[in-house]
């Protein structure tokens, strides 16, 4: 690594004014776009893209980086404040970021998926420089049958976000398995299940409207509910935000999360096809297994806010290895970042560290100031962000109705969208109402297409032979890891079970 | 125990009972998947898979709630009482159920009323519904919101949202 090289670029870019106020601007809209659900760092990039044209490289790039990086912190906001993830890579974070912002903690939570965010993004982009040749490679060996098992080591994560019951969890992700089927399969293009009849559903489910409809439009229906029964308190965020960081006995507390979840999150953003959507449920079930109190998460600590920020962010300097390395798009934003850079004249990939070493250590400065333009803008906006929970609920309802159902229609511009977003609205409502977990069924809508789609390839390759992924040490690395996290959850389950039913106990015979 | 069918063990056994409906359908439907020849995986292979899967877990939990039931004690995790979806003996459930009702009838209206009014219709609507009186609150908000989210897309993200009768706030933007 030349050194001296990578010192200058990071000195030109970082005293560029062109490329620190276009970086800004991104992070800030990225943000914005993050915190709205239905809206993500996908949509935003792709919708900016077109406001670059007219720059420099480096400055359009920074822009691009800029809603990448702060769109995967914007995402969490919404999260933690609404209990609706504005970006499918901030599902996780509200397992645990809502339930803080119910004990009115939401100013806290904030801070922490800021600074996650900010320590994630460094690590991925720390990552990318030093070892970007290695994890490229690394990732470049695999084919369908490592995909395949990727995917399932991904879902057996299910396990440890069921909740109460295992059973429970398991159905609601072959439901949510199943529901990934509507729609035309993906290697033949055979339409299969009511697609005959209705041929909106064609490209199957779209990922958002069902997202939003299981977690925001079920939260409203159960909020008006609940604002009838009396039992909805008007939540206000009671803790003063004196400052806009966590202060340092949480950071004490939560460096380990973060360290793991911004590693978790760069190897896995840095395979493609997989992103900050499956780095964010593998760090969550990674640190809870780890984790002395399993039992807590979910309940709203700030190390499961922490796990999955850091991840999703230290996805983007992941998804950038392959992107550059070899050519290859990590995840969706990548792959228009490519775009940029084709249309820039410069074609990314193995060749492009040899004639355009400078433009490359350049991307890696435009990549860590876009993290840093996001802490600014998380900094300045933390204190604003968290007030929006003392807005009356009653209010609040409808106007998260009204937004979430205008994110639905925008992903596609269909209003069968909307009505999809609805469905799985009564759906979310129902299972809530009767304890499935809703978790595995986002899960598998993600980790769905891309586990039948490399089962299909594999078996066609292999004739059929399924047995034949034995062979491949990588595919049988990810099947271990992933009956080890079963186990462990399994074991952690019973334990969690054990801990509530001896508390119950303790209660009852004081009583 | 006194009222079995009202605990969670029971609503666990009638939700048993819905996805062995669902999985029951849904193996139907895979049987008259269209076939392709030479392909080593069918289109219905991987949804079948998916359908033994939620088959065996959803007779797990058919079989762990009637042996519940039977042999319940009052301590029991699952002897706790379920919620009910009782509209028409439960005011609360009656509002949910109207929400969802009010939100198929803002998909009909998406289109020929547009984002903005019929937005404003539901939020007027739920908010009155939830107790809210203050109408000066009431109209500013159900106009504003929808109106910013609108010009928001329309003019900084470029996404056309259908707009009813309100069309010529189009033109008025595109003048701004």
């Amino acid at each position: 690594m030349d050194f001296n090289l990578l010192i200058s670029s990071y000195s030109a870019v970082f005293t560029n004014v062109q490329v620190l106020l276009m970086t800004l601007l991104g992070a800030f809209g990225g943000v914005l776009l993050g915190a709205i659900p239905g809206m993500t760092a996908t949509m935003g990039v792709a919708l900016l893209i077109p406001f670059s044209f007219g720059m420099d490289l480096i400055p359009s790039i920074g822009l691009l980086l800029g809603i990448y990086c702060g769109g995967m912190y914007g995402g969490s906001i919404s999260a933690i404040l609404i209990h609706a993830p504005g970006t499918p890579s901030a599902a996780a974070t509200l397992l645990d970021g809502f339930p803080m912002t119910q004990k009115g903690e939401a100013g806290r939570a904030l801070s922490i998926a800021m600074f996650s965010s900010f320590c994630g993004g460094v690590i991925g982009a720390l990552v990318m420089t030093f070892l970007s040749p290695l994890i490229a490679d690394m990732a470049m060996n695999f084919g369908p049958g490592e995909m395949f098992m990727l995917a399932v080591f991904g879902l057996s994560v299910i396990i440890a976000i069921s909740g109460k019951s295992i059973i429970k969890g398991m159905m609601s992700a072959f439901f949510g398995m199943l529901l990934c089927t509507v729609g035309l399969d993906p290697t033949n293009g055979i339409p299969r299940f009511i697609t005959y009849s209705q041929t909106s559903l064609l490209e199957g489910f779209q990922f958002i409207p069902t997202l939003i409809g299981l977690f925001a439009i079920a939260e409203v229906i159960a909020g008006v509910e609940r604002i009838i029964k009396g039992s909805e308190k008007q939540e206000t965020s009671h803790e003063k935000i004196t400052n806009v960081l966590p202060d340092l006995a949480t950071i004490k507390k939560i460096w380990p999360n973060i360290l793991s979840g911004g590693l978790i999150g760069t190897f896995i953003g840095a395979i493609p096809g997989a992103g900050g959507d499956i780095a964010v449920f593998v760090s969550y079930g990674a640190s809870k297994s780890a984790s002395k109190h399993p039992e807590l998460y979910g309940t709203g600590i700030p190390q499961g806010v922490a796990a999955t920020e850091s991840a999703n962010n230290g996805c983007s300097g992941g998804a950038m290895i392959p992107l550059l390395s070899l050519g290859v798009p990590g995840d969706a934003v990548t792959a228009i970042l490519l775009g940029a850079f084709i249309m820039k004249g410069i074609q990314p990939g193995p060749m492009m560290y040899i004639s355009e070493l400078p433009t490359v250590y350049s991307v890696f400065a435009a990549l860590m100031l876009a993290n840093l333009c996001m802490l600014i803008v998380g900094c300045g906006g933390v204190r604003f962000f968290a007030k929006i929970v003392s807005v009356e609920k009653k209010m609040l309802y409808p106007i998260i109705l009204v937004v979430s159902l205008l994110g639905a229609y925008s992903i596609n511009k269909n209003v069968f969208d909307v009505g999809v977003c609805v469905a799985f609205g009564v759906i979310g409502w129902l299972m809530n109402k009767y304890e499935f977990p809703l978790s595995p069924i986002l899960l598998t809508l993600i980790l769905g297409p891309m586990c039948e789609k490399n089962f299909v390839r594999f078996m066609n390759i292999q004739k059929g032979n399924f047995f034949a992924i034995t062979t491949s040490p990588i595919a049988m690395g990810f099947l271990l890891v992933a009956v080890a996290v079963i186990l462990f959850s399994i074991y952690n389950q019973n334990k969690i079970n054990k801990r509530q039913a001896a508390a119950k106990a303790a209660e009852n015979a004081q009583e | 125990m006194k009222n079995k069918t009202k605990t969670l063990a029971f609503a666990n056994l009638v939700g048993a009972v819905l996805f062995i409906v669902i999985a029951i359908w849904a193996w139907f439907q895979a049987e008259g998947f269209q076939e392709v020849k030479g392909s080593y995986v069918q289109p219905a292979t991987f949804p079948k898979i998916m359908i033994i899967g939620l088959l065996i877990f959803s007779v797990l939990l058919l079989i762990q709630s009637l042996w519940k039931l039977n042999s319940m004690k009052e301590t029991d995790p699952l002897a706790v009482p379920a919620q009910s979806i009782n509209f028409i003996k439960d005011k609360s459930i009656a509002a949910g159920v109207l929400v969802i009702v009010l939100c198929i009838a803002f998909v009909a209206l998406f289109q020929p009323l547009g984002y903005v009014l019929s937005s404003f219709l539901l939020s007027m609507v739920i908010m009155y519904l939830i107790g809210k009186r203050n109408w000066v609150q009431m109209i500013l908000v159900s106009i504003l919101v929808p109106l910013v989210m609108w010009a928001i897309f329309y003019k900084l993200l470029a996404v056309n949202i259908p707009m009813g009768p309100l069309t010529f706030l189009r033109t008025l933007a595109d003048k701004i």
